[in-house]
């Protein structure tokens, strides 16, 4: 098993669902912990991944700058635009599950090549 | 399905010989791994410490990250988040400045030592070097580095021709910085994407002076392989011997040198010509690049060449071009040094022309384009 990639695959779920029940229920907490998941996969990512390494990364950054000034957009006050700022990082969100899946895909055909 | 597995299979496969920038990359963002650790402790620090203040403080963002970011960075401004002047609130920051600070002080210390480290910066500037070798056109690529590359760099150098060193020791890399030299490689020269990597398909030609005969001709065939073409690719390579030498010309070097017998033959002609030093020197110096204000071109007249069944005084390039016709060369290989402005041109000779560079090249082109 392994771990590494449990993780990594962890947080980059958790960036997809909190970012979901951010857009559901806007709410303070929901929004930071979506930040917080979403920056960790954005960190654990840095060099993982060997045939797409490069996509994840930047859908990751992508997500990134979209959830940190929905950050202090929604607590300057326009909650409006945070949550379509979120719905952007979402999009996002989606590509890096396809592309972690695809990875996944493709890493496992090489493997069984070596 | 199958069918698809095969297909994915065999792009995989193609992709197996990656390109020397790639591996540069790949190592580049390797180094970068360790980032990772102490960029998630203090993710982990600051996430803690903003979500706890902001239970505190019952949603406050801006002040629970900031009072975190104070708090772990040992500003300490004061308990500036609502909430955190009360016990609990009090409770929480010793524990996050226990657990925030040190993990605040490791991180940075490891971040900035993964920044200045060494690694990086050579692989950021071989990553550099490499994007700028694929644009280079006409150069040369010298493998080896040593007292003789060093000599012939500078020759180089000084004539504008643009050139990348490949050298497999990297204890050569301080001389080569120390020597500004713009485009280096420490890699084994023998090795394709290596070779691939300097610009091999749009040089113009290759040194080869690895010390080692049999490092030579590996490095001979696998441009020669990428390469094959003797006409549009020149290989020089240095031979210990004279077997070698030949060995080395059969396998595809244009020309191999042996080092020590070249400077016997040198040092015989000054022994030859003691009382004419200069005059007998001059040849050598102007052949070899050491008299920077003369010049010496050789030009084919090629079938269909305008210059045919022309006598010398009716082209007059001393008068139009500023350049001298000392010699002629005949195809049957004789050397006719008693031009005149008589000398007709014939078909397959080859001109030897004395004259400033800038006039040279300036009658190459006005000669050649003759020629189309």
């Amino acid at each position: 098993m392994r771990y590494k990639k449990i993780i990594t695959d962890f947080f980059i779920l958790m960036a997809l669902t909190t970012n979901i029940s951010f857009i559901v229920s806007p709410n303070p907490y929901e929004l930071v912990i979506t930040v917080a998941a979403n920056l960790a996969a954005t960190i654990l990512k840095i060099g993982e991944g060997r045939v797409l390494s490069t996509e994840m990364l930047a859908s990751s950054l992508v997500a990134d700058l979209h959830l940190i000034p929905a950050l202090f957009i929604y607590f300057i006050g326009d909650q409006v635009e945070a949550v379509g700022l979120a719905q952007g990082a979402l999009a996002a969100n989606v590509i890096s599950v396809v592309i972690s899946i695809i990875e996944t895909v493709l890493s496992a055909f090489t493997e069984e090549e070596e | 399905m199958p069918r698809l597995k095969v297909r994915i299979r065999r792009k995989l496969r193609k992709k197996r010989e990656p390109r020397l920038i790639e591996v540069y990359e790949r190592r580049f963002i390797e180094a970068l791994k360790e980032l990772r650790i102490p960029l998630l402790m203090l993710h982990f620090s600051l996430t803690v410490g903003t979500l706890g203040y902001m239970i505190l403080s019952g949603g406050d963002f801006i002040n629970s990250f900031y009072m975190t970011i104070i708090t772990i960075g040992t500003i300490g401004y004061g308990e500036i988040a609502p909430g955190s002047d009360t016990p609990v609130g009090r409770v929480f920051t010793s524990f996050l400045a226990l657990m925030g600070i040190g993990t605040f002080m490791t991180s940075v210390t490891v971040i900035v030592r993964v920044f200045f480290k060494e690694d990086i910066i050579n692989l950021y500037r071989a990553i550099r070097m490499l994007r700028e070798i694929e644009n280079l056109k006409d150069h040369f690529i010298i493998c080896g580095y040593d007292k003789t590359s060093a000599w012939l760099a500078q020759t180089l150098k000084k004539r504008g021709i643009e050139f990348v060193v490949i050298e497999s020791k990297p204890e050569a890399m301080k001389y080569l910085q120390e020597h500004n030299i713009k485009y280096f490689l420490i890699e084994a020269p023998y090795k394709r994407p290596v070779l691939l990597s300097a610009g091999i398909k749009n040089a113009k030609g290759m040194v080869v002076n690895l010390g080692d005969d049999a490092q030579n001709i590996a490095v001979i065939a696998t441009a020669r392989l990428l390469r094959p073409s003797k006409e549009e690719f020149y290989i020089y390579s240095f031979a210990s011997t004279d077997g070698t030498a030949q060995k080395l010309e059969e396998l595809g070097a244009n020309r191999a040198i042996v080092p020590n017998k070249i400077l016997a033959t040198r040092i015989a002609a000054y022994i030859f010509h003691t009382g004419s030093a200069f005059i007998s020197d001059l040849f050598d110096r102007i052949a070899f690049g050491e008299e920077t204000d003369i010049d010496i071109l050789e030009i084919k007249v090629e079938p269909g060449s305008p210059l045919i069944g022309k006598k010398l005084k009716e082209v007059d390039l001393r008068k139009n071009l500023k350049v001298t016709v000392v010699a002629i060369r005949k195809p049957e290989g004789d050397l006719e040094v008693t031009v005149t402005g008589e000398t007709a041109v014939e078909e397959g000779d080859t001109l030897i022309i004395f004259g400033q560079p800038k006039n040279l090249r300036k009658a190459q082109k006005v000669l050649l384009e003759g020629v189309s």
